[in-house]
């Protein structure tokens, strides 16, 4: 899918084996192959889009799905730049996954005002399975999120649980925000590609 | 770098001093939980690399796990500072059967540590391309300005995930000749499909600041397009078939990731987009730009380039040669010729046929393989460098042959004569001749 046709761009943030890919991968071709493939590693950010519609809209959602290793954490600026929606995933039986989380919170902040975050706590079906294995206390990140006026969220890629509630979520708030003025904006945008270029030229 | 004199350590006592060089340090008997050196199969191992930082901390270790090598490694960033305070520097090591080769670059200490038939010059050569492939992830300048903020970094914490890369590339190095070669393999096709191939990223790629466009399957070239004033070096072709090798991630979206190309400029990233052309993931497209804006110009290239390799049937193309296989030695036409590596020197690409009996085992690809890395050794030696050697052996006769244009290298069945070799040798050459629009690519393309 071409990038003229995104409306949000979202990125996916998070410490390495938080699982970004397996959600997005659940998400777009609804399958989950984390039982049968071993685990690898995102080099550099995958791409993926999807339609969705929320009450009547369609809206394509433009996914960016980062490498969560250190070493591009200095780099990471060129996938989240302009990015309408941030999901922050950590793993729900890794506490250090979580504490990632207050350091991407932090770089979007300073960097990326506009971009609403929205929690996400990944591995669900593992901590129900057994609660034994759960290190992100669910009251603790939800205070976190309302510090930072975000959703917080608790999704299993194996079962995919609540993986479509989040992004339609995500696509649902960028229909809210769009400001009046904005929905004209690109309204006309499409308006003048069609007319303009022909009487720039003639002039 | 006056001072450095090229000196060889040698270790002289028993037989069994390699091992007990290994394991002076750990005097506690076999116990897994302690340092890998005190296991078998660890001290078996017929190839190890190391990495290490100048303060000696682990970075890398081919076999094992860095954390229960310490004690060895520390021993090693010993000895190359000991030998380093005399302004000398530690090249090569031997003992026993096991030759031990140092490269020190900026940072960092490389080893090598092997009882097969590599040769130093080998090594050094495999070890510098694990040097590139750590610059390849982080850019010389970066690895400078970690090391010059924290001498003792950790520098594991920024390769993690990039263990792979090494691994991928070591088992590379062992079964491939074109690391030995500083050559590429490219996939055999047709001169007018790989035109077209080459045309359709020239046409639908040229972008300002799209510095290279190109195409591989499975460790080999199809088409390489790029900018006029700029080169690719067959090393840094071999890095980026590293990542394409050694990556899953890739198979399952378009990526868009930084990729540092040591040779072509150390100190910084290209951008690369990379996506799989066909549905098998069997061909790959790279685009590399300058421009890390460009994303979805670049996606939507590769769909105009897919569309017109589909049209045209290049694909299929692609995939049938990849099915065929490259060739066997009898399409050669050559009596009691084995095998054969032919590298033209102006192209930086070699070619092979494919291996048959006997080399069909692992053993006996490896022995195969290991023939190769002897008569490149001989040819290539420093001291005394040959254009010509024929070297009849227990099991093959060997025949190398360099030249202004080529390098040769031939095994032959055990009994052949040097007359009739050089005979077989000669048609062999016009039988590449014949092939060449085939096998490799001529001329090279540009934006």
């Amino acid at each position: 899918m071409s990038g003229s046709k995104v409306d949000v761009k979202v990125v996916l943030l998070g410490k390495s084996y938080a699982g970004k890919t397996c959600l997005v991968e659940r998400y777009i071709h609804e399958r989950y192959t984390g039982d049968t493939v071993p685990y690898h590693n995102t080099i550099g950010a995958a791409f993926g889009a999807k339609k969705v519609t929320v009450n009547g809209k369609s809206v394509v959602l433009g996914i960016w799905d980062t490498a969560g290793s250190e070493r591009y954490e200095s780099m990471s600026r060129i996938y989240y730049r302009n990015a309408k929606a941030a999901v922050l995933c950590f793993d729900l039986t890794d506490k250090s996954s979580f504490d990632r989380v207050r350091f991407w919170i932090g770089e979007l902040q300073d960097h990326e005002e506009n971009c609403k975050i929205y929690l996400c706590g990944t591995k669900k079906d593992i901590v129900d399975d057994d609660s034994s294995h759960r290190s992100v206390n669910e009251r603790e990140a939800q205070a976190l999120a309302t510090d930072v006026m975000a959703e917080l969220y608790e999704t299993s890629s194996k079962t995919g649980e609540n993986i479509r509630e989040l992004f339609t979520k995500v696509a649902q708030d960028y229909l809210e925000n769009l400001k009046p003025e904005e929905k004209a904006d690109s309204f006309n945008l499409e308006e003048k590609k069609g007319k303009f270029p022909c009487a720039c030229k003639e002039s | 770098m006056s001072n450095q004199i090229e000196r060889c350590y040698i270790f002289q006592s028993s037989s069994k001093t390699s091992k007990s060089v290994v394991s002076t340090k750990t005097v506690v008997p076999f116990d897994n939980e302690e340092d890998d050196v005190n296991s078998e199969q660890w001290r078996s191992q017929p190839k190890h690399i190391f990495i290490l930082s100048e303060a000696g901390k682990p970075i890398y270790s081919r076999h094992g796990s860095e954390d229960k090598l310490v004690t060895i490694m520390g021993v090693m960033q010993a000895l190359v500072s000991f030998v380093g305070d005399s302004n000398d520097s530690l090249r090569c090591m031997i003992a026993g059967d096991h030759k031990f080769v140092f490269l020190v670059r900026d940072h960092l200490l490389l080893v090598g540590v092997t009882n097969c038939m590599d040769s130093t010059h080998q090594l050094l050569l495999q070890l510098t391309y694990v040097y590139n492939q750590v610059i390849s992830v982080l850019t010389h300048s970066t690895l400078c300005k970690i090391f010059k903020q924290r001498r003792n970094y950790d520098l594991r914490r920024m390769l993690s995930g990039a263990e792979k890369f090494f691994d991928n590339l070591l088992n590379l190095m062992d079964s491939e000749p074109g690391f030995l070669l500083t050559a590429v393999r490219c996939l055999p096709l047709d001169y007018s499909i790989r035109e077209i191939i080459a045309q359709s990223i020239v046409q639908h790629a040229k972008i300002k600041d799209l510095v290279f466009g190109l195409i591989i399957t499975n460790n080999q070239l199809i088409t390489l397009v790029r900018i006029k004033k700029y080169y690719l070096h067959p090393m840094d072709l071999h890095l980026i078939m590293n990542l394409v090798n050694a990556s899953e991630s890739f198979k399952t979206a378009e990526s868009w990731t930084p990729l540092c190309l040591p040779k072509f400029d150390q100190s910084g990233f290209l951008q690369a987009h990379i996506s799989y052309l066909d549905d098998s993931c069997e061909t790959c497209l790279l685009l590399l730009t300058v421009d890390r804006e460009s994303f979805f110009t670049l996606s939507e290239c590769k769909n105009k380039i897919k569309e017109r390799l589909l049209k045209y049937n290049a694909l299929r193309a692609i995939s049938d040669s990849l099915k065929r296989n490259a060739y066997g030695i009898q399409q050669c036409g050559i009596n009691d010729l084995r095998h054969f590596l032919y590298k033209s020197k102006s192209t930086a690409q070699y070619t092979s046929p494919e291996l048959e009996a006997p080399y069909v085992t692992q053993a006996e690809k490896d022995r195969l393989f290991g023939l190769y890395k002897y008569l490149h050794h001989r040819i290539h030696s420093a001291a005394r460098p040959l254009k010509i050697l024929f070297h009849v052996g227990a099991y093959e006769t060997l025949l190398g042959w360099v030249t202004a244009g080529f390098e040769l290298y031939a095994v032959f069945g055990p009994l052949v004569t040097k007359t009739s070799a050089i005979h077989a040798v000669n048609k062999l050459l016009r039988w590449i001749k014949r092939e060449e629009e085939r096998l490799f690519i001529l001329n090279s393309v540009t934006f």
